[in-house]
């Protein structure tokens, strides 16, 4: 299987550790073509959506690893996993690339006529999309099976951005989807959907949406196998058409959607201690006797 | 023989070129705000300059949404002249311009809502005097004139501004408790409506010479969403089938893209402002009559202009039909416009997209309001962002003021009750487990 990584900035943490768990596992892409770091739209994007501060973090941890430990290094630590390296963790795309020998292209758009020759050139079966831009048909049409991405939250219920926290808000339960692009907004056939159960072991949004990107990147890895054996078939969404497209969510309604992350995580907690207590109480079966706790 | 277009196009090049001269000359005699209009200038050159919005941000403002509110109905207090009108503008050029009937109506509803969320008297006396300003003019055929107060065009009764103003009047009717008073805004009101289903024509629309260039608009929707509001309290038929009547003719008019076409405005292009009011206007109307056709068709243009904000972080001051395009500048009024019809879109749908949008938009406008300043600019709304954008160019608005204090208060009460409701969801399923 010919698998081309998708990226958007050599940087890019999640773009790093697909691509690594991928080699891990015995796909190691043919090509990556990631957006340069310096990009100005990129800065500014990763500026508006981390604020000046973690943007800041990432950089340094990135650029200026010093002696500061492996979780420091990290943004996201549950991708160490994937991450880890020998002694260290790969730091960027290039340093995957020189392990496991495989080209890296840097461009300015993922859609320029460039780009597209040079994947047309690796002439990929399968293409994961980590990050970069809206892309276009002529890019979509180049691998022969398609561009795989993840989405965190299941499809077609929640589209778009700020996922996670509008699932949390809409009642709709957490998930991963791993689907294939097509030129709508995640509206393209699904190939793994699962829900994400340990939502309640999360304290903020930021910690789930971690903890969600790294299982995401496990069910890449699933997927990817899964077509390769032809064990795994596409299936294209119901409601392509129903306009579930979500857009980032404003810190005020955010702040809701924390407190449904706690109450969540709270209730989780009550009911861990109740099982408790009923085990203590019938050590042999380990059941509820109907006095324990269920999610109301 | 001159055609009818050249003629129109050589008076209105004439109405430009008077408002050119009298603006300048009026900068001659008030040489003291030429320093905040070039403060002003560089503000928003240096904000457009920096600024760049893109698909995941949107802006926070520092201000918050109560002191923001505070100071926006401030700027329309300030406006109010002694009479009790409420002036149309305040120019950086020539000044506070004289009242203006119809938004003085339509300002009467936000002082009330905003004398009951805070207690301000002064809100509250505000409109009163304004009511008592407006039934002063009332011709005897029960319309209102058009145009700013004491201009030529004043003599002419103008079917737009009466609509705007009969909703000022049903809500003096609401919020008025002594009983000759309260009798008398009534038959007022009712004259007025009266009048507006007289002269209505069989189809829905209002044309004629009552109606602005003569000619029929969609953006008079909001007239029948004052009918709808006079017919919740006079219980007349006529009234609630006159306000039926133009919703039908809006709906006509809304093509597969959820444009609603039939702004007509000759000389203009279809400015946000406009096209907000047709949707304002279908939606208030429908859900006052109960009419899901209506709701439907505001919803679907209203969702356009979201995906549109949301995507761009901004909305055009003017679009094509079909919403293809349109000016590079913010029509700020047309954007608290909007935040209004998306936060009442949020109340009858429940769809949290609506709210989260409104949120947003809010904060942008919130963003623009200028802090500290002279009368007339401080807490004021502009026409356009840069001040120099096509609509009401290097002028505060006082309608700005009103729809940005609607969508505040909207914004307050729609936030509060949705986290009251989802404490009390979360305690009663705490209950439940």
């Amino acid at each position: 299987m010919r698998v081309v990584i998708l990226c958007s900035s050599p940087y890019s943490e999640t773009g790093c550790a697909v691509t690594a768990r991928l080699a891990q596992l015995g796909y190691v892409p043919v090509g990556a073509l990631t957006l340069a770091s310096w990009d100005r739209s990129t800065l500014l994007r990763k500026l508006g959506q981390w604020g000046l501060h973690d943007s800041l973090h990432y950089a340094v941890a990135k650029l200026v690893p010093g002696k500061s430990t492996l979780q420091k290094q990290m943004l996201n630590p549950y991708l160490e996993r994937a991450l880890r390296h020998g002694d260290g963790i790969f730091r960027g795309l290039r340093e995957v690339a020189r392990a496991y020998g495989f080209p890296v292209v840097t461009c300015g758009d993922q859609n320029s006529p460039r780009a597209v020759a040079q994947l047309k050139q690796w002439s990929p079966d399968l293409a994961i999309f980590t990050g970069g831009n809206i892309l276009r048909d002529e890019v979509l049409k180049v691998p022969r099976l398609g561009i795989l991405n993840s989405h965190l939250a299941l499809l077609p219920e929640i589209r778009g951005m700020s996922s996670p926290e509008w699932s949390l808000l809409c009642g709709v339960p957490l998930g991963i989807t791993i689907h294939f692009m097509d030129s709508g907004i995640d509206t393209g056939p699904i190939v793994l959907r699962r829900e994400f159960a340990r939502a309640a072991d999360c304290d903020a949004l930021a910690d789930l949406r971690n903890r969600m990107i790294a299982e995401g990147i496990e069910l890449i890895a699933e997927a990817v196998a899964g077509l390769d054996l032809g064990t795994i078939t596409a299936i294209p969404q119901a409601d392509r058409e129903k306009d579930c497209q979500f857009f980032v969510m404003h810190e005020q309604l955010k702040a809701v959607a924390t407190r449904r992350l706690k109450e969540g995580r709270l209730k989780n907690d009550r009911l861990k201690n109740d099982r408790l207590k009923n085990d203590r109480l019938n050590p042999v079966t380990g059941a509820c006797d109907g006095s324990g706790g269920h999610d109301g | 023989m001159n055609s009818p277009e050249s003629s129109s196009s050589r008076n209105f090049m004439t109405t430009r070129t008077v408002r050119v001269l009298t603006e300048a000359a009026g900068l001659l005699r008030a040489p003291q705000r030429v320093i905040p209009l070039f403060s002003k200038l560089a503000s928003d050159a240096l904000r457009m300059t920096f600024e760049h919005r893109h698909l995941y941000s949107y802006a926070a403002a520092t201000i918050r949404t109560a002191d923001a509110l505070r100071s926006v109905v401030g700027w329309i207090l300030s406006a109010q002249r002694a009479g009790g009108g409420i002036a149309a503008y305040y120019s950086f050029l020539t000044g506070y311009s004289e009242s203006y009937p119809e938004v003085t109506g339509y300002i009467i509803p936000t002082l009330y809502d905003f004398g009951r969320l805070t207690g301000d008297e002064a809100a509250r006396d505000a409109a009163e005097r304004a009511t008592d300003w407006l039934l002063s003019l009332q011709m005897p055929s029960g319309a209102f004139p058009g145009g700013l107060h004491g201009h030529d065009s004043g003599a002419q009764p103008s079917v737009f501004n009466t609509g705007q103003i009969l909703q000022g009047l049903v809500r003096a009717f609401v919020e008025t408790h002594t009983e000759t008073r309260n009798a008398e805004i009534l038959e007022r009101a009712v004259a007025a409506g009266d009048w507006l289903a007289a002269i209505q024509q069989a189809d829905g629309s209002w044309t004629g010479q009552a109606a602005y260039q003569g000619v029929a608009h969609t953006y008079y929707s909001m007239v029948a969403w004052a009918l709808a509001q006079l017919a919740a309290e006079s219980r007349d038929p006529r009234h609630a089938a006159a306000a039926d009547r133009n919703n039908d003719w809006v709906l006509a008019h809304v093509q597969p893209s959820g444009w609603i076409d039939g702004i007509n405005l000759r000389g203009h292009p279809a400015y946000l402002h406009f096209i907000a009011y047709a949707i304002q206007g279908t939606l208030e109307c429908g859900i006052l009559r109960r009419r899901d056709d209506a709701i439907q068709a505001a919803a679907k243009a209203a969702w356009v202009l979201l995906r549109k904000f949301e995507t761009h972080k901004r909305l055009l001051g003017t679009y094509e039909p079909g919403f293809s395009g349109g000016q590079n500048f913010s029509c700020l009024t047309g954007n608290a416009q909007m935040s209004c019809v998306w936060l009442r879109l949020f109340e009858v749908t429940g769809d949290l997209r609506y709210l989260n949008a409104a949120l947003k938009m809010n904060e942008m406008l919130k963003q623009l309001l200028p802090v500290r300043g002279r009368r007339g600019v401080v807490g004021g709304v502009a026409g356009s962002y840069p001040i120099w954008g096509a609509y009401q160019r290097m002028r505060f608005i006082s309608w700005g003021c009103k729809f940005l204090a609607d969508a505040l208060m909207l914004e307050q009460r729609l936030t509060r009750q949705f986290e009251t409701k989802f404490e009390t969801k979360s305690e009663a399923s705490e209950c439940a487990s």
